[in-house]
């Protein structure tokens, strides 16, 4: 463990140095070491005893080099049908809370592909950690250069947010065929206040809520399970596969820090199709 | 979207006439990119993180990692890490760091891992978070009277350094309050610890001090 963290500074250290200037070199050195770091004590806490392997060619992270908007950050991953997935990890080592989320797919999932938003607080490595039906964990990192993210306010008025809380759409991408993986946007209302987001207006905190899980399932069955935190972006949009049939329902069941539950269900195809928009709305 | 919102901000504070809240149209995104203008600014153009702004009469309330002023009306802006350094050589210096800690929402999972990143500030700070925010509350007020006491030793004429992060507001607003308090040698460090990590010198690892609310 220390040799491996040694050379693993080592490394860094060669690699730093080789960039160019000394200033420049030991700022780098400063940074690269304190994330090298910060990942090990990262891992210890969230894989206690578990080896965690190179994911090239299992698991891939996309992430803007450089975000636009720290409070929503577009993150893809991408996991290769090499080895059957269980479930992927979404480490923001940066955020405090770091675990941004934590997806198991179920039968009913193509678990290829996911994309969601999230809120990153200052410039940080993200990994993406598969874990195989077998119980092996694959990583992928990406370093990205955003910060802020968790004090940028959720909108300018609490209340307006607050009041299309847990409504929710759902679109696909791509032509429809039953048999054939389909990709589906899922859309919930919801502003994920964290505690840290002060009220444009009134000055004060906005009290933490937040989205502790979503379970979608399709037909009865689970396409996902997430648990998630605070480093959601307000207004959660996640992008996942799955494989439908002819005609099928899928349902939403979100979940709240305030233990409050939305769910809706929604008809896959949506039944009145409108040109240009199979998003389905709630009723009320 | 983060347009849409600056707009329905800058509307509800002209409807409101909040006119002392500063000028809304200085709102840059967390990275300092320049973000949309109201159109209430009458066709300036939008800021960037190494612009400044101009002083706003009070304490700053709008968002705090927007351009900052050049200058503090009653204090001195410290201009390099080089300066600052000179500065704390001289010992009879207060350095205070103002920046954010955060905080565990109370209804985390409770499994939920909550790990901050340590806090890496200029060697020799004393970590006060919560000061420097636009407004706060009595009890913090007196808090921050006394520990700036208590670390000058009751002297209005020892040095009192302040600073958070680049473009950060927090630290323009704790100067301010200091001078408020009556001390005679308020200095801001502008650039922050970015500025003070860019200048090649080193940063130590430290807890904050707990302020009355945690």
């Amino acid at each position: 463990m220390g040799t491996v963290k040694r050379l693993l500074l080592a490394a860094v250290l060669v690699s730093a140095t080789q960039l160019g200037t000394l200033s420049s070199a030991v700022a780098d050195d400063d940074n690269a070491a304190e994330r090298a770091s910060r990942w090990q004590v990262l891992q210890q806490a969230l894989f206690p005893g578990r080896s965690l392997k190179d994911g090239a060619g299992i698991v891939q992270l996309d992430a803007p080099p450089r975000a636009l908007d720290a409070a929503l950050v577009p993150i893809g991953i991408e996991l290769s049908a090499v080895k059957p997935i269980k479930s992927v990890y979404l480490v923001i080592d940066g955020n405090p809370s770091p675990l941004a989320g934590h997806f198991t797919f179920g039968p009913k999932a193509d678990p290829h592909s996911l994309k969601l938003r999230v809120r990153v607080d200052q410039y940080t490595n993200m990994h993406a950690v598969a874990e195989t039906q077998d119980g092996q964990l694959f990583v992928a990192t990406k370093f990205v250069k955003a910060s802020g993210g968790c004090s940028a306010p959720a909108g300018s008025d609490d209340t307006s947010a607050l009041q299309d809380i847990g409504r929710m759409k759902l679109h696909l991408i791509g032509d429809f065929a039953p048999g054939k993986t389909e990709q589906a946007v899922l859309m919930v209302r919801h502003p994920n206040f964290n505690g840290m987001q002060m009220n444009q207006i009134t000055r004060y905190y906005t009290p933490a809520r937040f989205i502790r899980s979503i379970d979608v399932t399709y037909e009865g069955g689970s396409v996902f399970h997430l648990d998630s935190d605070i480093s959601m972006s307000t207004d959660p949009v996640i992008t996942f596969g799955f494989v439908p049939q002819a005609k099928g329902q899928m349902k939403v069941v979100v979940r709240d820090s305030k233990d409050i539950t939305f769910d809706h269900s929604f008809e896959v195809p949506a039944s009145q199709k409108v040109a240009g928009d199979s998003g389905t709305n709630p009723g009320a | 979207m983060r347009m849409l919102t600056a707009l329905v901000l800058a509307v509800v504070l002209e409807s409101t006439g909040a006119a002392a809240l500063g000028a809304p149209g200085n709102a840059a995104d967390a990275n300092g990119a320049p973000e949309a203008k109201p159109a209430s600014e009458g066709g300036k153009h939008a800021s960037t993180a190494d612009e400044s702004a101009p002083e706003p009469s009070g304490y700053w309330t709008g968002p705090v990692n927007s351009p900052v002023p050049a200058t503090l009306t009653g204090g001195t802006v410290i201009s390099s890490a080089h300066r600052l350094r000179e500065l704390l050589d001289q010992k009879d210096s207060v350095l205070v760091d103002v920046s954010n800690a955060p905080t565990r929402p109370d209804n985390m999972a409770p499994g939920a891992p909550w790990l901050p990143v340590p806090h890496r500030a200029i060697p020799g700070s004393v970590w006060i978070p919560g000061v420097g925010a636009g407004e706060i509350p009595a009890a913090l007020d007196d808090f921050f009277r006394q520990k700036l006491a208590t670390l000058t030793d009751n002297s209005p004429f020892r040095r009192v350094i302040l600073y958070c992060h680049k473009t950060c507001w927090l630290s323009w607003n704790a100067a301010k309050r200091a001078i408020s308090y009556g001390y005679q040698h308020v200095y801001w460090y502008r650039d922050g610890v970015e500025g003070w990590k860019a200048a090649g010198l080193p940063t130590a690892v430290i807890e904050p001090q707990a302020t009355p609310g945690d």
